[in-house]
């Protein structure tokens, strides 16, 4: 049995937890930094739907931004844990993607996607127009997560730590289950769902499955979110979010894990160095991407693997 | 093993299958022939979960199966192929009839599958060996010939380890001797895992060969049972393949 993670992998991590240390990474670069790698995870927990199964959701940003909020109503009582934050996180993206995912994965192919989207425009304007939690303003002036009382996560260095900690966390969690029975049998959902359930697969119950575990990485890396921005507002939700999950899984590379994270932080880079020279940004980052899946069908992993010439996509480890 | 009782199957106006009833002994290759269109697809789609009967029962090991999800049929005992290969095309032929194979490990279907690999080696390489794929592990199932293709689908039934198999013309688009090789090897595979065999076939010299006993569909109905040499002389089966002008 081969590692989880290689020892490349392992020299990659310990990279990242050295960047604060260089004399280049202002306050400014570190919450880029940490954006860059909060949408990679994201982007990766949505690879598990996607490049694993097949399964193409239009509403991830539904489980980040239920994450986000639950965070948020938290810190504005006061309660400050980030444990209880992202407990109580998990817990209501959860109870959310469960009730998504029974209605969407009785469905194939395009209703899945629309059953997602669906859903999570209810999401939205349901934050959109409730008062309680901010309306359009949101929920605005938090205060930071306490990892221990008196132990405040807010500088900006310990932000960046926070979110490298769960990056590694979730990545090695999607290592062990692609490379389990349960991931064989999403490869296999994917190749072929007939074929899957005439072997004894139930692939319903999967398909669930695999949504609640991509659901709750999402609603986690979405309660982390502000403990940078400090708000949690509607937009996060917004159906805009959710196509901008699935291009960064494109440019990354579908059903390779790393390639995703990789798209991720190449998106949020791309978008904020675009958009502090121009305000039509969104036309330059369209062209990047159009000209990436043009040239780089297999995302940015797979230009890499083109260079070293082998094939892209990691079928089943 | 199997007993197909009275089953009728209706598509709008169609009816695909009349009150059909078969009884399939253990261990025995059954094979039910028919012209192009007699229901022998609609029987085994009827059987295997993917159709649910408008009227009948379907019986499999003393327990009754009728509209059964296929998932659940399979977990039964029954595998199934398909006419049209029906493989998981973008992975490695191993990796085929590992995912397959997995799923009778104790850890299928519970929480600690999201972890474990359960080692299915030995008897993903012994299928693939006796069906002549072991040195295609690697190679992705796209990849195989048409002919190995089918082997390949045979080896995802059999991997499930089933008591009854069910083969629907396993040797479609095989050249003659290609066909040859496959219905000995079908033969000496269902002997040697004492597997009971119910076979559709379109070409009779495969299904003469190998049966023990042989059913005759046609526009829906049973119009013939009986041993091979029976059925050779059958003259209500002859009129139907002469009318039929299908051999």
């Amino acid at each position: 049995m081969s590692k989880v993670l290689s020892w490349r992998g392992w020299l990659v991590f310990a990279a990242l937890a050295a960047l604060p240390l260089t004399p280049w990474m202002s306050k400014y670069y570190m919450l880029l930094a940490f954006d860059a790698l909060l949408f990679g995870a994201v982007a990766m927990s949505l690879d598990l739907l996607m490049g694993y199964t097949g399964l193409v959701s239009f509403g991830h940003a539904a489980f980040f931004g239920i994450g986000a909020y639950a965070t948020a109503v938290l810190l504005e009582r006061g309660v400050l844990s980030l444990w209880l934050c992202l407990g109580f996180a998990a817990l209501a993206v959860g109870a959310y993607a469960l009730a998504v995912s029974y209605f969407a994965t009785a469905r194939r192919g395009i209703y899945f996607a629309l059953l997602t989207l669906i859903f999570a425009e209810v999401i939205y304007t349901f934050f959109r127009y409730t008062q309680t939690f901010g309306g359009s303003d949101g929920i605005q002036g938090l205060p930071s997560f306490e990892v221990a009382p008196g132990w405040a996560v807010d500088a900006p260095a310990r932000l960046y730590y926070l979110v490298v900690t769960y990056l590694l966390l979730a990545y090695l969690a999607c290592r062990v289950i692609v490379r389990s029975h349960f991931g064989r049998v999403l490869v296999a959902i994917r190749e072929n769902e007939d074929r899957a359930r005439f072997l004894g697969y139930n692939v319903q119950r999967y398909k669930m499955a695999v949504c609640l575990i991509s659901a709750v990485l999402t609603g986690l890396a979405g309660a982390l979110y502000p403990g940078r921005s400090a708000y949690a507002t509607p937009d996060l939700l917004h159906w805009s979010v959710s196509g901008e999950f699935l291009i960064m899984v494109m440019i990354g590379g579908l059903g390779t894990l790393v390639g995703p994270i990789i798209g991720g932080a190449f998106f949020i880079v791309l978008q904020e160095k675009v958009s502090s020279y121009v305000q039509w940004y969104n036309i330059v980052v369209g062209l990047v991407l159009v000209l990436i899946v043009l040239f780089v069908p297999r995302g940015l992993v797979g230009l890499r693997d083109a260079l070293r010439g082998r094939s892209g996509r990691e079928a089943a480890g | 093993m199997l007993e197909v009782q009275e089953v009728s199957k209706n598509f709008g106006a169609l009816a695909a299958l009349a009150g059909v009833s078969l009884a399939v002994r253990e261990g025995e290759v059954f094979s039910v022939i028919g012209p192009n269109g007699a229901g022998k697809s609609t029987l085994f789609n009827v059987i295997s979960g993917l159709h649910v009967p408008s009227a009948g029962r379907i019986i499999l090991r003393g327990e009754e199966v009728t509209g059964l999800a296929p998932e659940v049929i399979n977990r039964r005992g029954l595998a199934k192929t398909f006419q049209i290969t029906n493989i998981f095309p973008g992975i490695s032929v191993y990796d085929n009839v590992r995912v397959a194979a997995q799923s009778r490990a104790s850890v299928s279907g519970r929480l600690p599958s999201l972890w474990r690999r359960p080692d299915v080696e030995g008897p993903v390489m012994e299928l693939l060996g006796a069906f002549g794929l072991a040195a295609r592990r690697d190679d992705l199932a796209q990849s195989l010939s048409h002919g190995e293709q089918r082997y390949l689908e045979i080896c995802l039934a059999l991997a499930t380890d089933p008591a009854l198999l069910l083969l629907d013309e396993p040797t479609a688009g095989m050249t003659p001797g290609e066909t040859k090789d496959a219905t000995a090897l079908i033969r000496q595979i269902a002997q040697s895992r004492r597997l009971t065999v119910l076979l559709i076939e379109h070409d009779m010299s495969v299904v003469m060969g190998i049966s023990d006993r042989i059913a005759v569909l046609h526009f829906g109905e049973k119009i013939a049972e009986g041993p091979p040499e029976a059925i050779r002389s059958d003259p209500r089966v002859l009129e139907a393949y002469l009318g039929g002008a299908d051999e």
